[in-house]
Formats: C-alpha cells, sequence, structure tokens
C-alpha cells in the first residue's frame, strides 16, 4: 500500500488535472466491459500498462505487483468457471468447450478492467478524486469521511506497526498462544488511542476555526484540452480495433 | 502598565472527574512580548495553554483578552481564536489534510477568506517557516520536524496576534531547534505575541524575555526572565535546575548586568576574560 501511494504522489503525471487521467481511464473500463474481451482485453492492458510505464514513469514491477493480487484471485477462480457439475448418475464433474471459453473470456475481461484501476490507483492520489467527487454530487461530508480516514490510515498503520514492534521485541509473538494474546492487547490498545486521537484532533481543528465543515484550498491545474484529446484518440482506437475483431468473425 | 494582552485571573480548572488540574492562577501577557511557561513534565502546562484559547474552560475565574472577558459562545469562540494561534505539541493532532497547502489553507478558509486571499496566506505562511517547496507533499510522508513547521504554518496563515505553542522544541534536533528559533525571532520581530510551554530552562533562559514558573497547578511566579530563573529555591520546588549559562556565568563572578543569553555570548565573554 505504502509503495502504490508513493507512486501516485510521486509520478511523472501527478501534477496533471485528474480529468485528463480519469476519463481516458473510465472509457477503457467501458470499453473492456463492453465489447468482446479477447481482442479488447490485451489491448487496453498494453495501452495501460505503457500509459503507467512510458508516461507517468512508473517502474514496471509496481505495474504487476498491483495487478497481481487481483490476478491471482481470478487465477485461482477461472478454473471452476470451466467445470460444470451435473447430478444425474451420480456426481458428474466434465469440462465444456463452453465453459472453458466463458472462463477465458471472463478472466481477460476482468484483468483489463484491472489494469485501468492499476493506472488510475498508481498515477492518482486520493486527494486528486475528492473535487470530482463533490462535483458529481457526492455529500460533503461523505467526501471529508473519506479524506479524513486516508489521512488517519498512515497514522494508525504506523502506531500499529511501532506496537507490534514494541511486542515483539518482548517477545510477544514467540509462541503461538502468546502472539493470539499480544494481537488482542494490540487491538485493544490501538482502539484506545484511537479514541483519544479523535478527541485531540478535535481540539487542534477547533484551534484552527473548525466549524463543523473541512474545507481546503483545491490544486489549481489547467486541463489540457490537446492531451485529453490525444488520450481519446488512442482509446478510440482501442475501440474501433475491438469492434472490428467483433465484425470479422 | 498598560492593559494586558492576555490575562488569566484566579483560574480554577478541575478535570470531569473532580480532580483539580490548575488553582488560583494569574498570568499576564504584554502585547509584543515572549513568555516561557516553565515546569516539569506532566505538570499540567498543556491544561494551562488549553485555556488561553477557549478549549478548556474554567470551573472559576476568567480569561480576559485586552481588559474584557473571554466570552464562550461560539461567536466569541471564534474571534478569540482567530486573536490567539495555539499550536499543539504533537503535530499530527493538528494536520488533517492530505497535501500540506491543503492543510495550511484550512484555517484561513474557516476566517471566510476567498480562495485568492488563502492562497496569499498559505504562501505567506509556508514562506516563512521556508517550507514552500513541500506544498504539494503528501502530509504523512513529512519527518516528525517537517510536520511541526506545517503545523505552526497552519496557524501563521491565520495570522494571529498572539501565538501559543506547546513544548515547541520537543522532539526537534539541534538544526530544528536552531530553525525553529529563527522563524519564531522573525515573527517576534515583526510584532507578535508569544507564548511557549517548556522544560527547558536553557531554552526559557536564552529565549523569553519573561518566565512564569509553574508547578503544583499555577504559576508560582512571573517576571523578568534573569530575575526568575535565579531564584534556585524556587527552581528547586518546580523539580528544576537553573541554566548552565547563567550558573557558569555566575561561577565566574559576572555582573548581574552582563549575563550573557547565548552560549555564543558566554564564549564571546570568556575570550574577552583571557
Amino acid at each position: 500500500m505504502r509503495a502504490i501511494d508513493h507512486y501516485a504522489w510521486t509520478n511523472r503525471w501527478r501534477n496533471r488535472h485528474p480529468v485528463e487521467k480519469l476519463l481516458p481511464a473510465f472509457s477503457l473500463l467501458l470499453l473492456t466491459l463492453l465489447l468482446p474481451p479477447l481482442t479488447t482485453g490485451p489491448l487496453v492492458v498494453l495501452l495501460t500498462a505503457l500509459a503507467t510505464v512510458q508516461g507517468a514513469g512508473v517502474p514496471l514491477h509496481a505495474f504487476w505487483t498491483v495487478m497481481a493480487v487481483p490476478a491471482a484471485f481470478l487465477l485461482a477462480g477461472a478454473p471452476f468457471l470451466a467445470v460444470s457439475v451435473s447430478f444425474i448418475g451420480g456426481v458428474n464433474l466434465h469440462i465444456s468447450p463452453d465453459g472453458a471459453w466463458l472462463a477465458l473470456e471472463t478472466t481477460v475481461r476482468a484483468l483489463a478492467a484491472v489494469s485501468c484501476l492499476a493506472f488510475l490507483t498508481l498515477t492518482t492520489p486520493l486527494v486528486d478524486w475528492a473535487p470530482l467527487l463533490r462535483r458529481m454530487g457526492t455529500p460533503a461530508s461523505l467526501v471529508e469521511l473519506i479524506l479524513l480516514m486516508y489521512r488517519l490510515i498512515f497514522v494508525f498503520a504506523e502506531r500499529a506497526l511501532t506496537g507490534y514492534q514494541a511486542q515483539a521485541a518482548r517477545l510477544g509473538y514467540a509462541r503461538f498462544d502468546r502472539s493470539l494474546h499480544s494481537t488482542g492487547l494490540l487491538a485493544g490498545n490501538l482502539f484506545q488511542r484511537g479514541l483519544d486521537r479523535a478527541r485531540r484532533l478535535e481540539i487542534g481543528l477547533a484551534a484552527r476555526g473548525y466549524t463543523g465543515e473541512l474545507r481546503v484550498l483545491t490544486p489549481e491545474r489547467s486541463l489540457s484540452w490537446p492531451r485529453l484529446a490525444a488520450a481519446m484518440a488512442l482509446v478510440s482506437c482501442v475501440g474501433l480495433l475491438g469492434l472490428l475483431a467483433h465484425e470479422a468473425p | 502598565m498598560t492593559v494586558p494582552l492576555l490575562a488569566v485571573d484566579r483560574l480554577e480548572y478541575r478535570y470531569p472527574g473532580g480532580v483539580v488540574a490548575l488553582r488560583d492562577l494569574n498570568l499576564q501577557v504584554q502585547k509584543g512580548r515572549r513568555l516561557a511557561i516553565l515546569g516539569a513534565n506532566g505538570s499540567g502546562k498543556t491544561t494551562l495553554l488549553l485555556h488561553l484559547n477557549g478549549t478548556f474552560r474554567p470551573t472559576s475565574g476568567e480569561v480576559r483578552i485586552e481588559g474584557q472577558p473571554a466570552g464562550y459562545d461560539r461567536r466569541s469562540l471564534i474571534r478569540w481564536r482567530r486573536r490567539v494561534g495555539l499550536v499543539l505539541q504533537e503535530p499530527d493532532d493538528q494536520l488533517f489534510a492530505a497535501t500540506v497547502e491543503q492543510d495550511v489553507s484550512f484555517g484561513p478558509l474557516n476566517l471566510g477568506l476567498s480562495a485568492a486571499e488563502t492562497r496569499e496566506r498559505v504562501s505567506e505562511a509556508l514562506e516563512a517557516l521556508r517550507i514552500t517547496p513541500l506544498a504539494q507533499r503528501a502530509t504523512h510522508t513529512l519527518s516528525f520536524g517537517q510536520k511541526k513547521r506545517v503545523a505552526i504554518a497552519g496557524i501563521l496563515a491565520m495570522r494571529p496576534e498572539m501565538l501559543v505553542l506547546d513544548e515547541p522544541t520537543a522532539g526537534l534536533d539541534s538544526h530544528g531547534v536552531t530553525h525553529l528559533l529563527g522563524v519564531l525571532r522573525q515573527l517576534h520581530e515583526a510584532g507578535a505575541t508569544l507564548i511557549f510551554s517548556t522544560h527547558d530552562v536553557e531554552l526559557a533562559y536564552s529565549w523569553a524575555d519573561e518566565v512564569a514558573v509553574f508547578y503544583e497547578g499555577t504559576v508560582r511566579m512571573q517576571g523578568e526572565t534573569s530575575a526568575v530563573l535565579g531564584n534556585r529555591e524556587l527552581l528547586h520546588r518546580a523539580r528544576l535546575r537553573p541554566p548552565l549559562l547563567l550558573e557558569v556565568a555566575q561561577a565566574l563572578g559576572m555582573d548581574a548586568e552582563s549575563l550573557p543569553r547565548s552560549r555564543e555570548a558566554l564564549l564571546l565573554l570568556l575570550r574577552e576574560r583571557r
């Protein structure tokens, strides 16, 4: 998670207007869902990988790491799509050609969809989403909550890690039963600290004139129409190729 | 004597459980002064500071701003906090936004300033703390010292007349301390009134115009720095030691008027003597 966050904040496209990244990514996602996956899918993965690595300058291994976890789930789940079970004359398992085809299509489609999201998470920190969410009519308090959670996750993770290290230093995880005990203690402690922190944050915010609304400046970024147009042109090419493949057979 | 900018009068505070935290506490802060509230760890300094911006409401006694008793209704509190900025000891208790620029913009926007004015205030505050290059950084990737500066910038952007800092140098390395004191010096020269709490006698000695010694829930003595810090018995009772600079100077038989206030000044005096 740390690594993803790091690249989101430091990639070359960090300061681009978020729409330049969101619109092409969501368009690709839409194409992935609508068009036949076997041609569109690989194209989408290729394009998002190129954009992430060549464009935004995020190392390729980071892209694969983000893809790896969902991919593992997909590969584990796909075989079950190919297998059908019938109960006629006992339990029968058989692989049907249709089932195999469905499994393949689903896997490719899902991987392509994940690659769109991988591109977004690696190039756009959560903060940049906030203004868009607001404009799309998300309730302000929900957006505030999302942003606050984002900030506090890191504080919390740090506390959890130091707590764990302190326990481990006193052999709190040396045996299985002690591990369970230590984990329980740590969880209780973190909960208590969380409440305590919330109270102190309230004092801190009140000192800065907090009156119930967490308003902050939105960074000024100009939307580059040529860049957006170029990106959308590429997306359209993928769409066309996908359509052609659909018509061809 | 002119009316103090901030005055605490016979203040008493009991925690919700009934334990007395502060009692019969008096404190005056004149405009443009630097006051150090000196006390041992856990003596209740933070509780006192939280009264200075209206976070805690005294059980009895009052806080006055320019002679007027401070009010605790919503509007009075907003006015109060606009004039008195409080910087907490732990910067993570104050920073909530994802980027530095956004976090610093919070206060000015709460004052009802426009986006353009806010931007100006933010860049001014970042400039004052010399952290302009951090503007677009993520808050959670900053070091402790950087977070501390961002927390101060967030208060500074509201342009308070008085800055209250809880243990401002705690947790900073010597470079960080020097940097922070430099920033505070500039603010002071620009006319700001400064209050800070500390257990660091050396810091109070080298930096404050006035010192208030705080123990057993009250301010035992407030006065000019060298006078208060020369009072061994008082410091001993407050579980503090006299500043080394002062002791060295006294051991060398220097007269009260020419006591050095910084290590540089002491070294200079020693060189001159040889």
